[in-house]
């Protein structure tokens, strides 16, 4: 078996994971994956949220992302992570800025086991703030000042809006010694409502795909693009879906989801709850499901479904296209036919704190006659 | 960079050592990387390596042949280079 | 309907039970974030 083979066939614990901590947020960005804004009542303890470390720790999950919303809005954020490295968990944590102040980031910078990582969609707050709102461009560099020189992560989500501006991000990482890391923009969440207008078009995602190759391992990506492999060289990583496979979402009450771009009851494997984290991994009928070998169904007989292997599952699945044919980016076109009549999904996991359909950016109809390129 | 198959070496103490079935997954707390051992043969050297006078003796004791030898002294080598054996 | 394919074209016809014989390079090195699924 190839190693791919592998990790496509599942692992017994994941090699890493995000754990989204609360969906509450200050901030409320229009494309956030998980929806976020509301703290949900029913959010893990902090008794239960050391069980959950405790098991990691036995399950050897090395590295653990953790978000939310905003993680650092609970109150025993600090505690918990500082738990987490304590039991040989790796900690990654994903933020607007928020609470990162001089005090914090000097506790940062001492320690070698916590990876922080600043979320920022524009090089300009003009840009920036029309997706995360007004003050969050000054926010998140705020955090950066505070935390220049300790390499922590500067992480952007590409869209029609910034991909002018990649050299900019990049200089903005460099000037404070932050690692830029790009990341793809899906139809998740609030990423439903606006993923017509502000995803890339065919042409922007060849340029974002050039751009990432000509800065070869300098730039993260976190393997979000790797349905771009089918352009030709893969990016760095290991260019396939790792949901339910090697990684997997758990929510702030506990819900097991295949992945964070997933959140919604056909992607969710159970309950930590129940019986723990390590079942729900080892023995939940979806995960035993997407373990098994795929075919590639529409895609098998595309050249490129080696390289591409399909897309992303989240992608297809809240544009409304089948599972198993084209991503709705493909970069051979194949996803613009079905892409003209698919009905969108929603999750109906939704923290908002507006209702959803008072967004900023203005909604377009999908026009039956867009161009691919 | 040459390996030194006759001297003595071992796991860093910033790595931990995952035994999967098509061998081991080996991760580096300070680095952040994250090697594949694609052999259970080679997870057997690794692990044995402290207590082997050297690494030679470590891959005869797990079996490993002269012929093979060479591939598990290159696989030896990039973990060292990546600072996951020192 | 097709069966999957189950066997790689180039597949070693015997293979040593543990190795993987078709790649050369016994450790392969890739960054933590480096998996699909981790934002």
């Amino acid at each position: 078996m190839k190693l791919v083979e592998h990790f496509e066939s599942g692992l017994d614990a994941p090699i890493c994971l995000t754990w989204e901590l609360t969906y509450a947020c200050n901030l409320a960005c229009v494309h956030c994956l998980s929806s976020s804004g509301r703290r949900d009542p029913r959010e893990l303890s902090t008794a239960e949220c050391k069980a959950v470390i405790d098991e990691l720790e036995r399950m050897q999950v090395f590295y653990v992302n953790i978000g939310g919303g905003e993680p650092t809005v609970r109150k025993d954020f600090w505690e918990l992570v500082e738990y987490a490295t304590a039991h040989h968990v790796g900690v990654k944590f994903s933020t607007n800025g928020h609470r990162i102040d001089a005090e914090r980031a000097a506790w940062l910078r001492g320690n070698d086991y916590v990876d922080v990582q600043i979320s920022l969609d524009g090089a300009t707050a003009a840009v920036n703030d029309r997706v995360r709102g007004a003050g969050s461009y000054n926010t998140a560099v705020a955090a950066l000042q505070h935390l220049a020189g300790t390499g922590c992560k500067l992480s952007v989500v590409v869209t029609r809006e910034n991909v002018g501006q990649l050299d900019d991000f990049k200089a903005i990482a460099d000037t404070y010694g932050a690692q830029l890391r790009l990341t793809r923009l899906r139809p998740s969440g609030r990423g439903a409502d606006v993923w017509d207008t502000l995803h890339p078009t065919q042409a922007q995602q060849r340029i974002v795909y050039d751009w990432l190759l000509r800065h070869g391992e300098s730039v993260l990506t976190g393997d979000s693009f790797f349905h771009l492999a089918a352009y030709g060289s893969a990016l760095p990583g290991l260019n396939l879906c790792g949901a339910g496979r090697v990684v997997c979402l758990i929510d702030p009450v506990g819900d097991v989801y295949a992945c964070p771009f997933a959140i919604h009851e056909t992607f969710l494997a159970g309950n930590i709850r129940t019986a723990g984290f390590a079942p729900v991994w080892r023995e939940s009928d979806l995960f035993r499901e997407l373990r098994e070998p795929q075919t590639g169904g529409a895609c098998a007989s595309c050249g490129m479904y080696d390289a591409c292997r399909g897309g992303c599952m989240a992608a297809k699945f809240f544009t409304g296209l089948p599972l198993d044919g084209p991503d709705p980016e493909c970069v051979m076109g194949h996803g613009e036919p079905a892409l003209a009549t698919a009905i969108p999904r929603k999750s109906s996991v939704d923290h908002s704190i507006r209702r959803r359909a008072m967004v900023p950016v203005t909604i377009v109809q999908r026009p039956c006659n867009e161009s691919p390129v | 960079m040459a390996f030194d198959l006759e001297r003595g070496w071992a796991l860093s103490p910033q790595v931990a050592l995952r035994p999967e079935p098509f061998g081991a997954l080996a991760y580096h707390f300070g680095t952040r990387r994250l090697s594949f051992l694609k052999s259970r043969t080679l997870l057997a050297v690794v692990e044995s390596l402290a207590e082997q006078p050297s690494a030679r003796a470590a891959c005869e004791a797990a079996g490993v042949t002269s012929d093979q030898l060479p591939q598990y002294e290159k696989a030896l080598s990039t973990l060292a280079d990546t600072g996951m054996i020192e | 309907m097709l069966d999957p394919e189950v066997v790689e074209e180039d597949a070693p016809v015997e293979e040593p039970e543990e190795e993987l014989v078709e790649e050369d390079l016994l450790v392969e090195d890739v960054s933590i974030d480096g998996m699909c699924g981790v934002y």
